[in-house]
């Protein structure tokens, strides 16, 4: 370069010479230049090829992680109603129609449905697209037919719905479609609005570009792009990057080796993924097969022409003609692409008019999905977190499939808000800034079923259901009970509800109160539970002793380090819902630790698993304390300080729970359990500030709407072999017998009954002859046997 | 009251204060069950040694016996016999449907509920959702050409859909034992036994499986318990 630059100074400087020479030395000049160039243009294409290369292959796009609900199961014999069915449906993007006559359809009639599934992969199995006749009867599903086949049908799952993505730091965000899967009139739409000679080029239209100048120069203005698809593509790719000079220039020869080296189909199906199409918030929503979820909420395979057209109007501006936010403007740029279809002979005018008439009919949700589960995608991308790297999860392409139930998550988000609003209404200023959070599991599997982080259900914010390490009050207090039941106490043992002062390793005194500032003397086991007294757990809890207490509380599923104090007694500990879910879930399963799950399973992008979360249990409590424990829960309920969720909840649903309000009230929890249902939900101020209302009347009314709304199963407890029935004198615990005043029936570890019996005159044969006592032998037995 | 009476209920009562007043180091004068294996063959529970009338009363963080409550206590007698408590027992356990709230009959409630006392046995791989047996089939089918890790799958959604199903935790505690996951197995075969509570001839195979896991693992001891529990059913 330098001599050559000497050289031509050194021409310019010699004004003597004559013209021959200085033809010779332009002439010298050119063919050095031109090699030059040559040689340039050589570099040049070898840059642009590698360019384009690695943008088509290799790593082609960071794609996000897919998170999955899991997918509906039915099947005959299923407690599924049209209702629940009908929700489920509509979170996947099922049209209700007159009639099903496509995928992603639906039909409802009084006692049936039919449902045309879309189909999914299942990393199992193929799950195929079926047309179902699905028969309800009281509530269950009697018979499901496949009506193409004309066969029964036992089993089948709904596609999983998608709750979320894990993404690049891009925010890019995209659902790679294949050419065939294109919905009729894309390609051809396409083509006639972008770029009429797209097969006929060579990556650049010189033809296209001349037009373009001359319309624009008549315009004055900007009114025609001469891009080629090629063209726009290339641009898309480096969208998110500068657009620097060099680039702008670099667009030109990348198009033609592009060009050169795919074919036009590879082409044209990049363009389609790649195309930037609108904006989700932060995240860049491009090609179309995100965009056919982000403005219709369906899959691109199902769009009809006019959304079609509105998908592909959208190219010259997503901004400029949003539909949401410039509707007219959006209507009038997809009819002219509909037009154009029909000049082009490609739809008949009937078609036209029809597309025409249509109205945009785009979701109003900016979401990307239909629903949106901040709380719970948190959780699972913090338990992939600890196995994934986090580019693999945003730019891998992984799936992940989720124990999340869409339907339990509606349900849970709608109890918290409802009932939430309502108490801010009712307490007013008092209650300050209400907050809440929830977890909700199926007892029987350990799969957490949904989440709530705070009272903004789709705030993507604080998640207080993880974070918020709360005092969890008189939650610690089945916990008390089933060590005292481990050491040979019964529901019938006589605990002393008496005050209680303690001098704490500081000095202080520590004299707790009852919640009624009353002492309630001597009290049975099941009734100080029951009614949550305060006095008689702490004397119980420092009889047994707080290691005791500590250890069966580790068993049970907390795994954080427990202060060893006396205040533990009264739940001064501090621990989140989810930790005291796991706890509650050891009861709920029959004193099986089940660590909590939220993943099922992750697999590549092509369905290639790489980890699983089996089903996993360890027995931490023997079945007789359990049941105990359990059948004083459950008293809660029917007597105790959570009677009142009854009044909404059918009266044989024999729930099992347990109040919780902390110290000064800043903490008002519940946590319990049906047959199907675990939920634990908690509700204060972020501020710490005490609250106007106790677990009665703030978390428990939440736990009521949700096992409402979910229409639990009633829970059942199997009682174990030798685990006897005995009536009890409900005030001094001995043994007693139905005719007698005062008695009730508990359960007893057998062994354990008590001995000696109140008398009302049941062991003389002659006033109530009883057969089965008789032949026991009177009370001199039922005290020494 | 005559003499006879009164002189056994103060002999009895001399005796069995000095039961309870036992060890003054020691607050809690019963037996520590927690070291008893969860899930073993569930042995009578040792009676706490608490006497009959003597109540346990902790008024603070000493030991506190309340002295012999030898009085007899007197009631009333009910001009109405109350319902039994709702302690119930399903006679067949249903196994996903919703159950149906029935009072037990009255005179129930005087019997000890004991294993022979439950429902006939129903026959092993009885299961009555069409969907739970199509699983368990090809379940049992890909068990059988060695995939083990799709038969899990499979099981896995059986119990979802049925988890009150005791052939699909026998099935799923069998192919975690296959795989070598004894721990695993084990526990899945005892939640099997769990859930299936009542049903014999289920937890006679639950039991045999258990016994065949251990002694895979090589706890030969345990092995023989479940062997054992499996000849009770």
């Amino acid at each position: 370069m330098q001599k050559k630059r000497v050289k031509k100074v050194q021409s310019s400087g010699r004004k003597a010479k004559k013209r021959r020479s200085i033809l010779g030395y332009l002439f010298s000049l050119l063919l050095k230049l031109s090699i030059l160039g040559v040689v340039f243009c050589a570099v040049l294409l070898v840059y642009v090829d590698g360019q384009v290369r690695e943008k088509f292959e290799g790593k082609r796009w960071e794609l996000p992680a897919k998170v999955y609900a899991r997918p509906l199961e039915i099947f005959v014999g299923q407690s599924l109603s049209q209702d629940h069915l009908r929700k489920e449906l509509n979170q996947l993007g099922y049209r209700v129609v007159s009639s099903a006559n496509g995928p992603g359809t639906a039909e409802f009639a009084s006692s049936r449905v039919r449902v045309f599934t879309r189909g999914f992969v299942f990393p199992d199995e193929i799950e195929p697209s079926r047309k179902l006749l699905i028969d309800f009867s009281q509530g269950q599903i009697q018979r499901i037919v496949d009506e193409t086949s004309q066969q029964p049908v036992a089993l089948v799952r709904l596609e999983p719905s998608l709750i979320g993505g894990i993404y690049p730091r891009s925010n890019e965000d995209r659902h790679l479609i294949r050419l065939q899967d294109s919905p009729p009139f894309l390609q051809e739409a396409l083509l006639v609005v972008e770029d009429r000679e797209f097969y006929d080029h060579f990556g650049i239209s010189p033809k296209g570009m001349i037009r373009a100048a001359v319309v624009n120069a008549r315009a004055g203005r900007f009114v025609q792009g001469g891009s080629t698809l090629t063209q726009q593509l290339i641009k898309n790719f480096y969208l998110t990057s500068d657009r620097t000079l060099s680039r702008k220039l670099l667009e030109l020869p990348m198009a033609l080796a592009m060009d050169f080296r795919y074919e036009k189909d590879e082409i044209l199906e990049a363009y389609l993924n790649e195309v930037y199409l609108g904006q989700s918030g932060v995240r860049a929503i491009h090609g179309f097969g995100l965009a056919s979820q982000f403005y219709f909420g369906r899959p691109i395979s199902e769009l009809e022409l006019h959304q079609v057209a509105l998908l592909v109007a959208l190219v010259k501006g997503p901004s400029f003609y949003d539909p949401r936010r410039n509707p007219e403007r959006a209507k009038a740029r997809r009819d002219l692409v509909i037009n154009l279809l029909a000049d082009h002979n490609y739809i008949s005018v009937e078609e036209r008019n029809l597309a025409i008439a249509e109205p945009l009919g785009v979701r109003e949700s900016r979401r990307m999905q239909s629903g949106n589960f901040p709380a719970y995608m948190d959780l699972v991308k913090r338990q992939l977190l600890k196995e994934y790297r986090d580019e693999d999860l945003s730019t891998e392409g992984l799936l992940i499939f989720t124990a999340l139930d869409p339907v339990s998550q509606m349900h849970a988000d709608a109890a918290m808000s409802e009932m939430l609003a309502d108490l801010q209404k009712r307490h007013g200023e008092r209650a300050g800034e209400l907050e809440g959070a929830m977890v909700v599991t199926d007892p029987r599997t350990g799969e957490v079923l949904a989440m709530v982080g705070g009272k903004d259900t789709r705030f993507e914010g604080f998640n207080r259901a993880l974070d918020a390490r709360r005092a969890v009050g008189s939650l610690i207090k089945p916990a008390i009970y089933l060590a005292a039941i481990e050491q040979g106490y019964t529901l019938a043992s006589v605990l002393s509800d008496t005050p209680v002062e303690l001098r704490l390793p500081n000095g202080d005194i520590w004299s707790p109160q009852n919640f009624d500032r009353q002492s309630h003397g001597d009290v049975l086991l099941i009734t100080a539970l029951a009614r949550s007294f305060n006095q008689s757990a702490v004397n119980l809890g420092l009889e047994i002793g707080l290691s005791r207490v500590i250890d069966v509380l580790k068993r049970l599923g907390v795994e954080r380090n427990i202060q060893a104090l006396p205040s533990l007694m009264l739940g001064a500990q501090e621990m989140t819902p989810l930790e005291m879910a796991e706890v509650y879930q050891t009861f709920a399963a029959d004193g099986f630790r089940m660590p909590l799950r939220s993943i099922r399973m992750v697999t590549t992008a092509d369905g290639q698993e790489l980890s699983r979360y089996p089903f996993q249990l360890r027995q931490q409590v023997a079945a007789e304390p359990t049941y105990l424990i359990r059948y004083a829960m459950q008293e809660v309920g029917k007597t105790g300080t959570a009677r009142s969720a009854y009044q909404k909840l059918p009266a044989d649903l024999n729930f099992a729970g347990k109040t919780g309000t902390s110290n000064d009230q800043r903490d008002s929890w519940f946590a319990g359990f049906t047959g199907s249902r675990l939920a634990v939900v908690w509700v204060g101020r972020d501020d710490n500030r005490p609250l106007p209302f106790t677990s009665t009347g703030g978390a428990l009314p939440i736990w009521t709407e949700f096992m409402h709304q979910e229409r639990s199963e009633p829970l059942v407890s199997r009682r174990p072999a030798n685990i006897s029935l005995q009536w009890i004198d409900e005030s001094s615990g001995r043994l007693s017998d139905p005719i007698c005043e005062g008695s009730r029936q508990l359960p007893f570890i057998q062994g354990t009954e008590p001995r000696a019996s109140v008398d009302c005159g049941q062991f003389v044969p002659a006033l109530q002859p009883t057969p089965s006592e008789s032949d026991e032998g009177g009370w001199f037995r039922n005290i020494f046997r | 009251m005559d003499t006879g009476k009164l002189m056994v209920v103060i002999a009895g009562g001399l005796l069995l204060t000095g039961c309870a007043t036992s060890n003054p180091f020691s607050n809690i004068p019963v037996e520590d069950r927690s070291t008893v294996r969860s899930g073993q063959p569930s042995q009578p529970v040792q009676v706490p040694e608490a006497p009959s009338g003597v109540i346990v009363t902790p008024m603070d963080p000493g030991l506190g016996v309340r002295p012999l409550e030898a009085e007899p206590i007197f009631r009333e007698q009910r001009a109405v016999l109350p319902p039994a408590d709702e302690v119930w027992q399903p006679s067949s356990p249903p196994a996903d449907e919703a159950w149906r709230p029935a009072m037990p009959p009255a005179d129930e409630v005087w019997q000890p509920s004991s294993p022979t006392t439950q429902s006939p046995a129903s026959q092993p791989g009885s299961v009555d959702n069409a969907a739970v047996v199509a699983l368990l089939d090809t379940a049992r089918q890909e068990t059988s050409q060695g995939d083990l890790r799709a038969a899990q799958t499979r099981l896995e959604r059986a119990q979802r859909i049925a988890p009150r199903e005791p052939e699909v935790y026998f099935q799923l505690a069998d192919v975690k034992r296959q795989l070598g996951q004894f721990m695993d197995a084990e526990q899945v075969a005892l939640r099997g036994v769990d859930v299936a509570s009542g049903q014999s001839a289920q937890l006679r195979r639950l039991w045999a499986l258990v016994s065949q896991i251990r002694s895979e693992a090589g706890d030969l001891a345990g092995a023989n318990d479940a062997r054992e529990e499996a000849s009770r059913h």
